[in-house]
């Protein structure tokens, strides 16, 4: 990062490269989606490592999906508000549990919080899943509103159902999470966040206030990945407990972060962007059962061979 | 079952049995933690695949059920080795990587067992007698007696072989400060590799028994994995005895949970007390050093 002009280039050239290509190619439908989702994962994988940023691995963070979800689905079939509203307030649920999770796991550090997490998603998914007269349980909810249309000065975007316009509104999400990300690494609390990540006792002796920081990592981590969680429903128009609380998507973000790499702000967006159309554009066609089994594949690799993940090539050279 | 009647037998038969075969299942994790200091999270994907290789074999070859166990045994073994040989070149963090790469490993194998044996649930019904146990009219299954009767023979085997061999007494060595058991002369990657290789033959044996009493499907280890490392952390490492009770009270918790709230609040059971033993005892599962 001692070169931040040059290595802000090339980021912004592939978000360029990004916005314009549906322009060029009509009739790329399958595309829109498939590339619209990886944004949506790369966002995942952007909130997943700002929690990572303090040395946190997480298996668990399906619950903020989850509860993201969820809450943004019950806010618009119950009341029947715009998901305008609902996806951010929704996401607060997200916001609570994470509150509870520092609380419990605050003297956790590396495997065991990792072992934590993963049964921390349990929780909330057998609550919603038998929480019949609020969540239909396990039946899950269909027809959800879907994502409204906007107007801005006699333009008409239809969220709901325009796949150009999706992918344009995950497009904006993921490049303002990674700007987000990015001015966070650059600013104090990010240096604050690795060098707990590096030597808890050296940065607490420094003067980090470790609970604290490592709180709000969480609870940004948790919020963005809630908010993730409630454009995913409404994208679909369903929600059900094995759909968002799964295992799966617990370990997509941690996928994507780590075979793109957590020193960089870009990284978590470049795994997905790859990964996951590979998998579904490629392995998908191949494999129609199992073709998720390449992530376990890519994971196993990326570990043994580049285990600061690929965006650290150039600096290695 | 008809034991309406008598839920408290009903209860302990099916808390016992059940706690027995968690013991197992907890063992062969531990083993490969306490003395590898690998955290192997796809332990339950091994368990449900060495599960649907018994199902296969009963299945399609008409193998009794019975023989399926050795086999199965030594399958599971020879594949836990290769595992090792992977596990040891990772490099630091060495506990993280190989809770990461594992992960990868049971993704990998969901993913292999969806294609091989798709969503449908599973079970092995081999026909073994029954009996009634007398005085407390509670039906109980020949897997069931089945489950407890190898659950228990291959815990005390384990118990036998840590406890009265000089190899147990190297293994346990190693669990106990590595770096000891080095300056006195223990190969602690043999170490490590004989522990991958009894790990293995564990979750051989346990697979069949798994596929006989509960329902076989392709995420089904994840539930094994967390009672592996529930029982792990309650007991500590290498502590066998621990290691029992921690099963027998998990498997009677959880069936009495079962009757008084339905089988669906049964996950939960088991996240909450991995849970609560994570913030009351952290350093169970790290209790190598003293007690």
């Amino acid at each position: 990062m001692e070169k931040p002009h040059w290595s802000s280039i090339g980021p912004a050239a592939a978000a360029l490269a990004l916005a314009v290509w549906p322009l060029v190619f009509q009739d790329a439908s399958l595309y829109l989606q498939v590339m619209g989702m990886a944004c949506l994962y790369g966002t995942l994988a952007l909130a997943w490592n700002l929690y990572a940023l303090s040395g946190a691995v997480s298996l668990g963070h399906a619950a903020f999906f989850g509860l993201g979800a969820y809450g943004s689905a019950l806010l618009s079939h119950h009341w029947q508000w715009s998901t305008v509203a609902t996806i951010p307030l929704g996401a607060l649920a997200g916001l609570a549990f994470g509150i509870l999770w520092n609380l419990g796991f605050r003297r956790l550090r590396g495997v065991y919080l990792g072992l934590a997490s993963l049964a921390a998603m349990e929780i909330p998914k057998v609550i919603l899943d038998n929480w019949d007269s609020l969540t239909y349980g396990s039946m899950g909810m269909t027809g959800l509103s879907k994502l409204p249309v906007l107007t801005l000065g006699g333009w008409q975007v239809d969220l709901g159902f325009d796949l150009k316009a999706q992918y344009y509104l995950l497009l904006a999400l993921v490049l303002a999470t990674a700007v987000l990300l990015r001015q966070i690494m650059g600013s104090r609390w990010g240096w604050a966040l690795r060098a707990l990540r590096e030597n808890e006792t050296a940065a607490i002796a420094i003067g980090i206030r470790a609970d604290r920081e490592r709180a709000r990592a969480l609870l940004g981590s948790a919020y963005l990945t809630a908010l993730c969680g409630g454009f995913y429903v409404h994208l679909l128009g369903l929600v059900e407990p094995p759909l968002v609380f799964n295992l799966h998507l617990s370990a997509l973000p941690l996928i994507f972060s780590i075979f793109g790499g957590r020193r960089l702000f870009y990284g978590p967006v470049l795994g997905a962007l790859i990964l996951y159309p590979l998998e579904q554009l490629v392995f998908q066609p191949l494999f129609p059962m199992g073709h998720a089994g390449v992530y376990g594949v890519v994971i196993i690799l990326t570990i043994f061979f580049f285990p600061q993940g690929i965006s650290a090539w150039r600096g290695l050279k | 079952m008809s034991s309406n009647a008598w839920p408290w037998a009903y209860i302990f038969t099916t808390g016992f049995s059940l706690g027995s075969f968690y013991a197992l299942v907890a063992l062969g994790f531990s083993l490969i933690f306490g003395i590898a200091r690998a955290f192997n999270l796809a332990h339950g994907e091994l368990i449900v695949l060495s599960g649907y290789l018994a199902f296969a074999l009963w299945k399609f070859c008409q193998v009794p059920f019975l023989l399926t166990l050795p086999l199965c045994l030594a399958v599971m073994a020879l594949a836990a080795l290769p595992l090792c040989l992977l596990l040891r070149r990772l490099g630091e963090p060495y506990g993280l990587n190989t809770l990461v790469v594992t992960f990868g490993l049971a993704l990998l194998l969901q993913n292999l067992m969806l294609v091989l044996f798709s969503a449908d649930y599973r079970l092995i019904r081999p026909e073994l007698p029954g009996l009634t146990l007398p005085g407390l009219e509670v039906a109980v299954s020949g897997s069931q007696i089945l489950l407890v009767l190898l659950s228990l023979l291959a815990t005390g085997a384990v118990h036998l072989l840590l406890h009265r061999t000089f190899l147990g007494k190297a293994l346990r060595a190693t669990i106990q400060d590595p770096e000891a058991a080095q300056v006195a002369g223990i190969n602690i990657n043999r170490m490590a590799f004989i522990a991958f290789g009894l790990g293995g033959m564990l979750i051989g044996l346990a697979g069949p028994l798994y596929g006989q009493n509960m329902y076989l499907f392709p995420t089904a280890g994840v539930d094994a994995t967390l009672i592996a490392i529930i029982l792990t952390i309650f007991a500590g490492v290498g502590r066998i005895r621990t290691l029992l009770v921690g099963g027998w009270v998990l498997g009677l918790v959880e069936s009495a949970a079962i009757l008084a709230m339905g089988s669906r609040w049964r996950e939960l059971v088991a996240a909450a007390l991995l849970l609560a033993l994570l913030a009351w005892r952290p350093e169970g599962i790290a209790a190598r050093k003293q007690e």
